[in-house]
C-alpha cells in the first residue's frame, strides 16, 4: 500500500458574488499533518468544503491519492468522496443530537469498508475516549462541548478513513480541553497512520502537532511554512496571531 | 348499583385490540411525519388502496386479505419510493416542502379517493376470511378473532420495523436523516436514497393496515378520512419518531376510546381522545416516549 495525499491546485470558489477562495493551491503529503491557519472568515472552511464536494470550486483542480490510487474530487458528490476514505470532522461537529453516542458512532461505520472493521474501531474509540464509553447510551445532544468534539472525532474514525480533515477542533472549548484535543488528534493520527489537514485559529496549539502549515488570508494562501520554525518566525504570523 | 366489572374488562380488552390496529395505521405516519418530517396526509388514502386491493384479490381468488397485503408489500414499497421521488424533485429539493408539499399530499389523497370512487363506486366492500366470524371466550372476556388477528400481526410488524430501525445501518441512517442531512452525507450515505427507502417502507405499511381495516370493517373510498386526525394524534402522543411510543399511544387511545364508547356512547370517543392528547402534551410536550 502506498500513500494517501491531497493536492489542491489553483482553486477559486465563491458564494454568489462574494469571493471566498482565490487561486488557492495546497498539498498534504502522505502521513503529514498540515495546519491551515487563519482567523474567521478567511476561507478555511470553504477550502475544506471544496475538498469534500460540499462547495463546488469555479476553477482549479483537487486530486486525492488513496492508497496509491489517484482520484479527481471535483464534481463528485460528498458521499462518494467520503466513500473513497476521506473524512471531515466539520465545523460545529454536526452530531446527530437525538441519537445516542453509540448510534452516532455506528453511523460513522455506514461505509461498506468500515462495517467490516466496526468491532475494532469501536473498541479503539472507547479506549481513546473513555468518557464516550461511559456515556454510550446518552443522547449526543446532552454531551458537553468537549465530549461532543471527542464524539465527532470518534465518529470520523469509525469511517476508517485514510485522510482526515478537521475543521477547527478547538472552537468553543476551554483552553485545557483544546490542548487535550490537539494531543488526541496527534495520537490518533499515529495509531491510524492518517494523513491530516487541520484548519485552526489557535496557532500555538496547531503548530505543536503540525509538520508544516499554510496561512490563509482573505481567501488567498498568504504564506506557506515548510516547517514549524518557518511559521513561528514569519512576520505575518507574528503580526496577526502573536501580536508582536 | 354494582360496578360493571365485566363490561369494563371487555371495554379494556376491546381497546387493546383496537389499539393494535391503530398502531399499524399510524406506523407509516410515524415514519413519514415523525422521522422524515414529511407531512403525508395522503397516508389514509394509501391504506384504503390497500383495502381495495385486498378486496379485489379476496373476491376473485379467495386469498386471505392479510396474506394479499404481505404479497403486495414490494409493490407498495416501490410506489412509496416513486411518490417520494416526485415529492423530492418537485418540492423538497427547492425547499418548498412546507406548504406546497402539503398541498401535493392533499391532492394525492383526493385523486386516490376519486379514482377509487370512479372504479368501484361508493358501496361498502368487505372481505371474507375464516377469522372474521368466530370469537374466543375466556370466562367473561370476549376476543373476536376479527380484531385479535390484525392486532397480533400489527404488533409483529411494529417489532420488525423497530428492529430494522435500530439494528441496521440503513435503519440508523433513517433515524438520523432529518436531524442533519449534511452530517449524514459525511458518513457516506445519500440522504435522498435513505429517505426514499424510508418512505417506501412507510407506504408499504399501508398495504398491511389496509388489509386490517377491511377485515375489521366494511370499506368505502372516503372511510380513510376518519383516521387522519386520529393517526396524527397517535403519532404526536407517542413521541415523534418513536415506534414503541406509537404502539403505546395507539393502545392507550384505543382503550380510552373503547371505554368512552362503552359507557358514554361512541359519539364522545373522539372528543375524549383528543382531550387525552392535549392533556398528555401539556405534561409531556415531547410525547410519551419522545427523545
Amino acid at each position: 500500500m502506498s500513500g494517501s495525499s491531497i493536492t489542491v491546485s489553483g482553486i477559486h470558489a465563491a458564494y454568489g458574488a462574494v469571493r471566498a477562495l482565490e487561486d488557492v493551491s495546497l498539498e498534504v503529503k502522505s502521513g503529514e499533518t498540515v495546519a491551515l491557519l487563519g482567523t474567521n472568515g478567511n476561507g478555511k472552511s470553504t477550502l475544506m468544503k471544496c475538498i469534500m464536494g460540499i462547495v463546488r470550486p469555479s476553477a482549479g483542480s483537487i486530486f486525492a491519492e488513496i492508497d496509491g490510487r489517484r482520484h479527481d474530487l471535483v464534481g463528485r458528490s460528498t458521499e462518494a468522496i467520503v466513500d473513497l476514505g476521506i473524512a471531515l470532522v466539520p465545523e460545529g461537529r454536526r452530531l446527530f443530537p437525538k441519537l445516542t453516542v453509540e448510534e452516532n458512532l455506528l453511523l460513522g461505520a455506514f461505509r461498506r469498508i468500515a462495517r467490516a472493521q466496526i468491532a475494532n474501531n469501536r473498541a479503539f474509540c472507547f479506549e481513546a475516549f473513555p468518557q464516550l464509553a461511559e456515556r454510550r447510551r446518552q443522547l449526543a445532544g446532552s454531551l458537553s462541548g468537549g465530549e461532543q468534539q471527542m464524539l465527532a472525532l470518534g465518529r470520523a474514525l469509525m469511517l476508517a478513513p485514510r485522510i482526515l480533515l478537521i475543521d477547527e477542533p478547538s472552537v468553543g472549548l476551554a483552553p485545557i480541553l483544546v490542548r487535550r484535543t490537539i494531543d488526541k488528534i496527534q495520537q490518533l493520527k499515529e495509531q491510524y497512520r492518517l494523513t491530516v489537514l487541520m484548519a485552526e485559529q489557535n496557532f500555538t496549539q496547531a503548530i505543536r502537532i503540525a509538520d508544516r502549515g499554510y496561512v490563509i488570508v482573505h481567501g488567498r494562501i498568504a504564506f506557506e511554512g515548510r516547517s514549524t520554525e518557518e511559521l513561528n518566525n514569519n512576520d505575518l504570523i507574528r503580526k496577526f496571531y502573536l501580536g508582536l | 348499583m354494582d360496578f360493571p366489572v365485566e363490561l369494563l374488562a371487555n371495554a379494556i380488552v376491546a381497546g387493546l385490540l383496537l389499539g393494535g390496529f391503530y398502531a399499524a395505521v399510524t406506523a407509516g405516519i410515524s415514519i413519514a411525519f415523525g422521522i422524515l418530517d414529511i407531512v403525508n396526509i395522503a397516508h389514509p388514502a394509501f391504506i384504503i388502496l390497500g383495502s381495495y386491493i385486498a378486496y379485489i384479490v379476496n373476491a376473485n381468488f379467495g386469498i386471505d386479505p392479510i396474506l394479499v397485503s404481505l404479497i403486495m408489500l414490494p409493490a407498495f414499497y416501490v410506489l412509496g419510493g416513486a411518490v417520494y421521488q416526485v415529492y423530492y424533485a418537485s418540492f423538497e429539493r427547492r425547499g418548498q416542502e412546507a406548504l406546497r408539499g402539503l398541498a401535493f399530499f392533499f391532492g394525492l389523497l383526493f385523486i386516490t379517493e376519486v379514482g377509487l370512487v370512479l372504479v368501484f363506486g361508493v358501496d361498502y366492500r368487505y372481505v371474507e376470511a375464516i377469522y372474521i366470524g368466530p370469537t374466543l371466550r375466556f370466562s367473561f372476556i370476549d376476543l373476536p378473532l376479527r380484531m385479535l388477528i390484525p392486532c397480533l400481526v400489527s404488533l409483529l410488524m411494529m417489532l420488525c420495523l423497530q428492529l430494522y430501525l435500530t439494528r441496521t445501518f440503513i435503519g440508523r441512517a433513517i433515524m438520523a436523516v432529518s436531524q442533519d442531512q449534511l452530517a449524514l452525507r459525511l458518513m457516506a450515505a445519500d440522504p435522498v436514497r435513505i429517505k426514499r427507502i424510508a418512505f417506501g417502507i412507510s407506504i408499504a405499511t399501508a398495504a398491511i393496515a389496509g388489509a386490517f381495516l377491511i377485515v375489521i370493517q366494511p370499506v368505502e373510498p372516503s372511510v380513510g378520512r376518519e383516521y387522519i386526525g386520529r393517526v396524527f394524534a397517535i403519532c404526536v402522543l407517542g413521541g415523534m419518531g418513536s415506534l414503541p411510543g406509537t404502539v403505546l399511544a395507539a393502545i392507550l387511545l384505543g382503550i380510552v376510546e373503547s371505554i368512552t364508547a362503552t359507557f358514554y356512547g361512541p359519539s364522545w370517543a373522539p372528543a375524549v381522545s383528543f382531550g387525552f392528547l392535549l392533556l398528555t402534551l401539556a405534561f409531556r410536550p415531547a410525547g410519551i416516549l419522545g427523545r
